[in-house]
């Protein structure tokens, strides 16, 4: 049973501590303790931009800010005023209805347009930039909200659809999506299974951090060791142990 | 601690401060205890347990087989150790035992003269305690899932029944007799809950990944499709509102009513806004749940900061229902958690397992050095008695 009392709850309620936990030394991957904001462009730093020609925009998953921002809720909400005020964008990433990218909506807005330079979809594409990000930040689009608010037709939103930059949800609606994002989820998916399967080959399915980063990453992993293990950390796969020599990676029993 | 008993003494604080502030002492330090022990009847897995909101001193548990216990919680020997004896018990050999397994019972709210129980084969039966004898029966045409009475109500004794069908049936009491249908979801009813604030709103849970709050008066439809991503609230989109991302296991309502949290196979728990049905966004992390009926998960009562305990594989996790914060993993079963219920006079938390254990969970302030036993002993239970009057 965990002894350890949280101090977030107050001194009052707390029991007396038996004993006194030591400083946890500072670990290459966690010692980031600020705002969401922060995480994210932090992720961002780590995306890799070569291997895509800078033609998509640094995403950031929503699991890697909850790795580096330790309190969720409080990551959660910072994000939703980020989002609120515009400055980033989430979208539904088609893999898992749990994993969300998010990036910051200047790159997104500059990687759409470059994409869809000379195309014939590009006037639809840049109307839609231009009035309907902007103004409703929402992860998903309904019919009568593109028709009636936003005057979109009906072959105007299938251009959109064309160029990737709308997923169809269901009838009538219709994800947010990034265009040419389908090469860096396929990438995401192979990497997440090989650094996973990294930790359970271990003997004890438990690595340490110090350890994992320092191995060679294998082939399939295209987007960078740290990059995934703040994934895993944050979406809960591993489980995050403080050992004396560092962080320990175990795979959960459930 | 002192200082909370010179505070109150001296009128400068609330006296209900020094109880929320102990009661929270106590359930943080919530854990196994060899000094007390469940009495083991079950012979299979343990679904259900129910604590009478009279008095807090019985406790019934539905088992798998069909059989019904009833154990009385109180220790009224004078000695530390003290095993919670079955009072009596529906067996196997008793004529309107249930046949398959029971999953949920429930005390009547108002006394400790009647109970209900529901099974997976599609009765609902109401029984008279004393007598051990079925007073009435509802047959369904499906397996019945979960049932609720309204702890508060007063004009209506409606058991609100949620089976494999799509549609929510309310039985009455009184009547004898299915009263009307609630028609929205579209598999089957996992959980149904009523509103401990108010006594017509109800809240179910299915499989289809919806949860919904019906006022019964109404006609014409729910109220409110919880929406976990608080889109705009438009007809068109009520159709596409999820409340999970699998199947809604698991409802409860805070003490107070306010708020509503619901658990999902997709492993997450959500905290609710009850009035407006908007998704408070507090994040709990994994809440491993792969159960593939109704999970019974329970909250405390009489704390300041709230706690829920909700079965995570086969132990119990314990968060802070506002601010999401995992305290503990209480550790002790040796399979999977099914249902736990909370005693809020004493912090006790009470845990059925498919290991056919039921187990105590008791909070566990003093160690008692082996030399001043009696002296701790009585301090203890002058406490105890103190803080529960």
């Amino acid at each position: 049973m965990s002894r350890k009392r949280h101090r977030l709850v107050p001194e009052t309620f707390g029991l007396k501590r038996r004993r006194e936990l030591g400083d946890v030394e500072a670990d290459p991957l966690r010692c980031e303790s600020g705002s969401a904001r922060e995480a994210v462009a932090e992720i961002v730093r780590l995306f890799p931009r070569v291997l895509f020609e800078d033609a998509l925009p640094p995403i950031a998953l929503r699991s890697q800010v909850y790795s580096l921002v330790p309190d969720r809720t409080v990551a959660d909400r910072q994000l939703k005023a980020l989002q609120e005020q515009g400055e980033i964008r989430i979208v539904q990433l088609g893999f898992d209805l749990d994993a969300q990218g998010i990036m910051f909506t200047e790159d997104y807005r500059t990687r759409v347009l470059k994409a869809c330079d000379g195309r014939p979809y590009a006037a639809a594409v840049q109307k839609f930039l231009a009035s309907v990000l902007p103004a409703c930040g929402d992860l998903s689009f309904q019919q009568d909200q593109m028709t009636q608010t936003f005057g979109f037709r009906d072959p105007e939103i299938t251009q959109l659809v064309k160029a990737g930059v709308l997923t169809v949800r269901d009838a009538g609606s219709w994800w947010l999506a990034v265009p040419g994002a389908g090469r860096f989820i396929k990438y995401f998916v192979k990497g997440r299974q090989a650094v996973l399967s990294m930790v359970r080959k271990a003997k004890y399915r438990e690595l340490l951090l110090s350890e994992l980063l320092g191995r060679r990453a294998p082939a399939s992993v295209r987007l960078g060791l740290a990059y995934h293990v703040h994934d895993l950390i944050g979406a809960q796969l591993v489980d995050c142990v403080s050992t004396t020599s560092g962080t320990l990676l175990r795979l959960p029993e459930t | 601690m002192l200082g909370f008993l010179s505070a109150r003494q001296a009128g400068l604080e609330d006296p209900l401060r020094l109880r929320r502030a102990e009661s929270t002492r106590r359930v943080l330090g919530l854990e196994l205890n060899k000094d007390r022990d469940v009495e083991r009847i079950h012979c299979s897995g343990v679904n259900t347990l129910d604590i009478e909101p009279v008095e807090g001193r019985y406790m019934l548990s539905g088992g798998s087989d069909g059989v019904i216990v009833l154990y009385d919680l109180e220790n009224s020997s004078r000695q530390p150790y003290y095993t919670c004896k079955a009072v009596c018990s529906v067996g196997r050999s008793h004529p309107d035992v249930h046949k398959y397994s029971v999953e949920t019972v429930q005390w009547y709210p108002h006394d400790t003269g009647m109970f209900t129980s529901s099974s997976f084969d599609k009765t609902l039966k109401v029984w008279d305690t004393n007598t051990l004898q079925i007073a009435d029966v509802f047959n369904f045409e499906e397996t019945v899932y979960s049932h609720h009475m309204s702890p508060v109500a007063t004009k209506h004794c409606l058991v609100a029944v949620g089976t494999r069908g799509p549609k929510v049936q309310l039985c009455d009491l009184k009547s004898g007799s299915c009263s009307h249908i609630l028609q929205g979801h579209r598999q089957e009813i996992l959980a149904v809950s009523w509103s401990p604030r108010y006594e017509y709103i109800l809240a179910t849970a299915s499989a289809d990944s919806r949860a919904k709050l019906w006022d019964v008066r109404r006609a014409s439809g729910c109220l409110i499709t919880l929406d976990q991503h608080n889109g705009k609230k438009s007809q068109a989109a009520e159709s596409a509102n999820t409340a999970h991302n699998g199947k809604v296991n698991g409802l409860c309502f805070t003490s107070d009513g306010l708020h509503l949290l619901t658990v999902g196979t997709d492993n997450r728990m959500r905290l609710w806004n009850s009035s407006n049905g908007e998704n408070t966004l507090v994040n709990y992390g994994k809440v491993y749940n792969d159960s593939r009926k109704g999970l019974k998960f329970t909250v405390s009562s009489g704390c300041s900061s709230e706690f829920v305990f909700v079965p995570y594989g086969s132990t119990i996790a314990v968060y802070t229902i506002y601010s999401g914060e995992q305290i503990t993993m209480l550790k002790g079963h040796y399979k999977t958690v099914d249902c736990c219920v909370f005693q809020s006079n004493f912090q006790e938390l009470y845990s059925g397992s498919r290991d056919c254990n039921i187990l105590a969970w008791v909070p566990s302030l003093c160690e008692s050095v082996p030399d001043a036993d009696d002296e701790v002993n009585i301090i203890h239970t002058t406490f105890l008695v103190m803080f529960s009057a």
